[in-house]
């Protein structure tokens, strides 16, 4: 008696959990149907269904007309060197921080970055705006890069200085007596024990810097410096009359992301939520 | 001993350009927001103090406020309607054997994601000729909805958006949350005789108050921050109707070059931000630790 109203239990639970998952990749599936249909008018004749006809010309009509290999080569190469160079830094300060022996002035310098931490960037991005038009370099890749590379600091010293704290000290005396430099203790022996925290911190950055859209979108004006989600939303505006088209670029910049996601999916969701529960 | 990690140079070599960027682009910028906010600057003549009347022009701004409102909206639509689904989703996921992995990766989806992307992508599913909400609806025999282009309905139809894409990411939070209590907790309820419904509601729910704080804490930081999906899908319109501050701030600092206007609005979005998560801290935060340790 109670196993049957157990089962029957977890059947509703999974028919409720089933609806959901529906709602969240249903609009995906849609907008893939939709990019091998012909026109706007087959996609409102058979709106859910399959393609009667399939139209892969759309997809190569969004590569040329959207220029998304620009934009998506754009992005990728902004987004991992800004990741990068983020976690070098943050990593030597992790370091200094946590291992040499200035304890009094690393505390200081600790909580003075952990003040970025509750500024809401959004604030910031006015003053930054004018700050780069004043140096010159507005509508150029380095009014992203840079900002991309400080904007990350804060969660990424935080992170990293947990991690660097609990590695054991008798490690780098043992170097030091061995004679080792501080440079060389960073290199040698703290920074490839830190990699586990460099992975999760780089997959932060790049997923924060690739979907960035703000900054992106008010820093660069030039056509072929967009990156892609601001490319995209420009296409969207321009061929806003040609659904299946956009479709096919929706589908070119999702795919990449399902990819990465499907085979790191643990690092992924471990590090996004990580990330936010720290910052 | 230990010399080596004591050497001053190397240590501020090493801090060096993370302090120098820190200051470039968090203090640097927040101290020019609170100078430039008292001018009148706009970009071409020099700027002059102009005391508070950036703030008295915000304050009796009536698209100002509208923008306000939104961002309450944001903030009231999460922890009323978003923060309960996310704690009946988790609980349900916690509760069922089979496929819990399958779920997990599912929901989480939309949060790897632009925003940009969603906004597309929604903005297709609230077209209303072709898009699936109007399809849907005139399936059934109804009128259709201009869903971002009518006042009265863009505003939902960006919460609704905003929702879909985040509330995946918190359910899986809160679901590692609850995964982790030990399993002798619930398996001496279960021998004491307690259903489902009363474990969840009186043992896990009051177990995981603590993570539900902190979604309730991002939700807030989150919905002051919302911009971009505005941008993407409404560009604040029609008429202002689904502008929040930063899109605000936007319109006039960046789009009309009236500087000293928009630094006071960073001003004022940095200061009811600080409000908000202060009196979040002292009035609720605090409570949820007392009953804990009580």
């Amino acid at each position: 008696m109670t196993m049957t109203v157990r089962s029957v239990q977890k059947s509703i639970s999974h028919i409720i959990l089933l609806i959901y998952v529906i709602v969240i990749l249903y609009p995906f599936l849609f907008v893939l149907f939709s990019s091998v249909k012909s026109d706007n008018q087959a996609i409102a004749s058979n709106p859910f269904g399959f393609p009667s006809s399939f139209h892969f010309e759309n997809y190569y009509e969004a590569w040329v007309n959207a220029k998304i290999s620009v934009y998506f080569l754009n992005s990728l190469y902004i987004a991992t060197l800004c990741s990068i160079a983020t976690i070098v830094f943050a990593a030597m300060a992790s370091f200094a921080i946590t291992r040499m022996r200035f304890w009094k002035l690393s505390k200081g310098m600790y909580q003075f970055i952990l003040i970025g931490m509750l500024i809401p960037s959004n604030a910031l991005l006015l003053p930054i705006f004018i700050m780069l038009m004043d140096a010159g370099i507005l509508d150029t890749h380095l009014a992203l890069i840079i900002p991309y590379t400080a904007g990350a600091i804060p969660l990424n010293v935080i992170i990293l200085s947990a991690f660097m704290r609990s590695i054991p000290s008798e490690l780098e005396e043992a170097a030091v007596m061995d004679g080792l430099s501080a440079k060389g203790v960073f290199a040698k022996i703290i920074f490839p024990l830190t990699i586990p925290a460099l992975v999760t911190v780089f997959i932060l950055n790049f997923i924060g810097n690739w979907n960035e859209f703000l900054l992106a979108n008010f820093f660069i004006s030039t056509d072929e410096l967009r990156t892609l989600p601001v490319g995209m939303v420009g296409f969207r505006d321009t061929y806003n009359t040609n659904y299946a088209q956009m479709s096919a670029g929706i589908v070119y910049s999702v795919v990449p992301v399902m990819i990465i996601y499907a085979v790191l999916q643990k690092q992924i969701i471990e590090g996004l939520t990580a990330g936010s529960i720290k910052g | 001993m230990n010399k080596a990690l004591r050497s001053p140079w190397t240590y501020a070599l090493f801090l060096l350009p993370v302090i120098v960027l820190y200051i470039l682009f968090f203090i640097y910028p927040m101290f020019a927001a609170f100078i430039k906010g008292f001018t009148n600057w706009n970009g071409v003549e020099a700027a002059r103090f102009n005391g508070l009347n950036n703030f008295e022009k915000a304050i009796t701004d009536d698209k100002f406020w509208s923008a306000v409102k939104n961002n309450a909206y944001f903030i009231l639509f999460s922890v009323v309607v978003q923060v309960p689904a996310i704690v009946f989703f988790s609980l349900l996921i916690s509760n069922v054997k089979k496929l819990k992995g399958l779920y997990k990766t599912a929901v989480f989806v939309p949060s790897v994601m632009s925003t940009a992307v969603i906004g597309i992508l929604w903005s297709f599913i609230y077209e209303p000729d072709i898009g699936l909400f109007n399809l849907i609806l005139m399936k059934l025999g109804l009128q259709p909805v201009m869903w971002l282009s009518d006042p009265n309905w863009a505003m939902f139809s960006i919460l609704i958006t905003n929702a879909w894409q985040w509330t995946g990411f918190y359910i899986v939070m809160v679901l590692a949350a609850i995964l982790s209590i030990p399993r002798e907790i619930d398996e001496a309820a279960i021998v004491d005789g307690a259903g489902s419904f009363m474990r969840a509601t009186r043992i896990t729910v009051p177990l995981i108050t603590p993570i539900i704080s902190v979604v309730i804490m991002l939700s807030i930081a989150g919905a002051m921050k919302a911009a971009d999906i505005v941008i993407i899908m409404t560009r604040g319109g029609p008429g202002g109707a689904t502008d929040v501050m930063s899109t605000y701030m936007i319109k006039y600092g960046i789009t009309n070059i009236k500087y000293g206007y928009g630094n006071a609005i960073a001003v004022l979005i940095f200061v009811f931000t600080l409000i908000l998560t202060a009196l979040y801290q002292l009035l609720i935060a605090r409570r949820i630790e007392r009953v804990e340790y009580s």
